[in-house]
């Protein structure tokens, strides 16, 4: 990995307006955590909402939807302006530029995700939020985040609509047939989030792994993914 | 072991789907600049790609140093690129792209290295802004300075003088001119000769894909010259007397009359403009125009093609 590419890709992630669309996307459920803290009832129940709010929101939707778009965008861009020449006439191998890539992206996903996390936390949750509560979700977002960062730069190297691509993976794959079918949950990025999220929430819906098991299948898929995204830009007519 | 060429192309083709950028091409380029000519469209760029490693041959084998890029990433301290489209990172300045640009190819001093490539294409005074707000050719200046950074042994340059204004042109000619001089394999493509023939003593000429001409410049230059050319000449009142006078001259190869013009094939243009003048005289012709036929670029290279395959006329 090269961290003056890490640094340039984030620089211009950074810089680019739709990373100001995504920030609010990102804090869509601290909005939502907002409004249920300031208007729930007396009655109601703190950490199912706040369960709901990572399991069925933050990882599947949120979390696909940022890292899907910082992802393409991280290597896409580049191919697309041509600037990525500059960096492939280094003596950088092209698995280090793609690994690279997916770094910057997985940074500007969860500065994006992260915060947002936590405050959704402290507002859904208010006093009875513990350690276990906040690190453990942080921990399967930004592990989904980091394959799903890899999966779209190498969506972004392979095929001409990556985000296109993206969402019709999000929703047809994760939200529907893999909501229904238990065997199709094992190439589901979300379901490995999810498990991880639920570790501590009470209210959980059944994970489909152990969080070790979530936590390793995660990495060696990001491993994986990455490692075809170098093949793909070794194979890919540059500009 | 004798020392590899800077660069090899052995038998090298490239298509997309029907579509055929180069066909059969085979050169080796040593130190020095060699010129790589051709009209838009002949193949320069995918051949230039091909040597940096952006793209892979259909068929057939492409060195740089001894070595493919694609398969030996570390050829690129060796080599520098100027690539024809694709500005650097508009939201960085020049002295970072070239700064960066150095990090990346392993130079210990960066920041030194960059401030020396920025003074040697005269961009210092401007290295601290945004490329994003560069004029053509200013960007094209900062493509060269990151191309030089790291002094490389090679040097692949795709139009590296388009948007240059007449001073930076003369600047960057003589700056090449240097590098070759000095020892480093330098290619430069163009589609203008005369552009061309100022930096580098030896061209290749690609039409069509294929490579239609190589060696010195000079001789490439001698060889358009040389080649048959046909002249319109318009006269006032009938041209005959002046066609029966050209007819007869030894400098010109055939003569058609057609609308009031007269058309010539000639395969000698100098000794052609000394005679016509007094054939015209002679026969008491005033000429109100003369223009050469098919002398653009694209009929020079097509000349040059056709006399590869042993049709030209």
């Amino acid at each position: 990995m090269s961290w003056p590419v890490v640094k340039l890709t984030v620089r211009a992630l950074l810089l680019q307006k739709r990373t100001l669309a995504l920030a609010l996307l990102a804090y869509a459920p601290t909005l939502m955590a907002f409004v249920f803290a300031v208007g729930a009832r007396a009655d109601a129940n703190h950490h199912r909402f706040y369960s709901h709010l990572v399991q069925d929101l933050m990882v599947p939707v949120v979390t696909a939807l940022v890292s899907l778009v910082v992802g393409v965008s991280a290597i896409g861009d580049e191919r697309e302006d041509g600037t990525i020449l500059y960096l492939a006439a280094t003596p950088l191998s092209r698995l280090s530029i793609v690994v690279s890539k997916i770094t910057a992206a997985w940074i500007v996903a969860f500065a994006l995700l992260g915060p947002s996390l936590v405050l959704s936390c402290l507002l859904a949750l208010g006093g009875d939020v513990t350690l276990g509560l906040i690190v453990w979700p942080l921990l399967g977002v930004a592990l989904a985040a980091l394959a799903y960062a890899a999966g779209s730069a190498w969506l972004s190297l392979r095929v001409r609509r990556p985000i296109v691509v993206g969402i019709l993976y999000i929703i047809l794959w994760e939200g529907s047939i893999a909501t229904y079918a238990a065997s199709a949950d094992r190439l589901s990025i979300a379901a490995y989030g999810r498990a991880l999220v639920a570790e501590k929430l009470p209210q959980a819906a059944a994970p489909v792994v152990s969080p070790a098991r979530a936590t390793l299948i995660l990495i060696v898929a990001t491993a994986f993914l990455a490692w075809l995204g170098g093949r793909a830009l070794r194979r890919t007519e540059l500009p | 072991m004798s020392t590899p060429a800077a660069i090899e192309f052995d038998k090298v083709s490239r298509w997309y789907g029907d579509t055929v950028a180069l066909a059969d091409v085979t050169f080796t380029v040593g130190p020095g600049v060699t010129g790589l000519l051709g009209h838009n469209g002949a193949g320069k760029s995918t051949a230039l790609r091909l040597c940096g490693g952006f793209s892979t041959p259909s068929s057939g084998t492409v060195r740089i140093l001894g070595l493919d890029p694609k398969a030996s990433p570390d050829v690129y301290k060796r080599l520098g690129i100027v690539p024809d489209h694709s500005p650097p990172w508009p939201f960085l300045t020049a002295r970072e792209v070239v700064s960066i640009c150095a990090r990346l190819r392993k130079v210990p001093d960066p920041a030194a290295a960059a401030e020396r490539a920025l003074t040697e294409v005269d961009l210092m005074d401007v290295a601290d802004r945004n490329v994003g707000g560069f004029s053509h050719g200013l960007r094209q200046r900062v493509k060269l300075a990151q191309a030089l950074a790291h002094d490389p042994e090679v040097l692949l340059l795709d139009e590296p003088l388009n948007g240059l204004d007449p001073q930076h042109r003369r600047h960057v000619v003589e700056l090449l001119r240097r590098m070759g001089e000095s020892g480093r394999t330098v290619i430069v493509s163009s589609h203008v000769l005369h552009e061309v023939e100022r930096m580098a003593p030896r061209v290749l000429v690609l039409v069509n894909g294929r490579l239609v001409a190589e060696g010195e410049t000079a001789e490439i230059r001698q060889l358009i010259a040389d080649r048959p050319r046909q002249v319109r000449v318009t006269a006032e009142g009938d041209p005959r007397p002046l066609a029966r006078e050209l007819v007869g001259s030894g400098a010109v190869s055939a003569v058609h009359l057609e609308d009031g013009h007269v058309t010539i094939d000639t395969e000698d243009v100098e000794a052609f403009s000394r005679l016509l003048p007094a054939a015209a005289r002679d026969t008491s012709t005033t000429l109100k125009r003369v223009e050469p036929i098919g002398d653009d670029l694209e009929s020079v290279y097509t000349y040059l093609h056709d006399r590869a395959r042993g049709t030209a006329r």
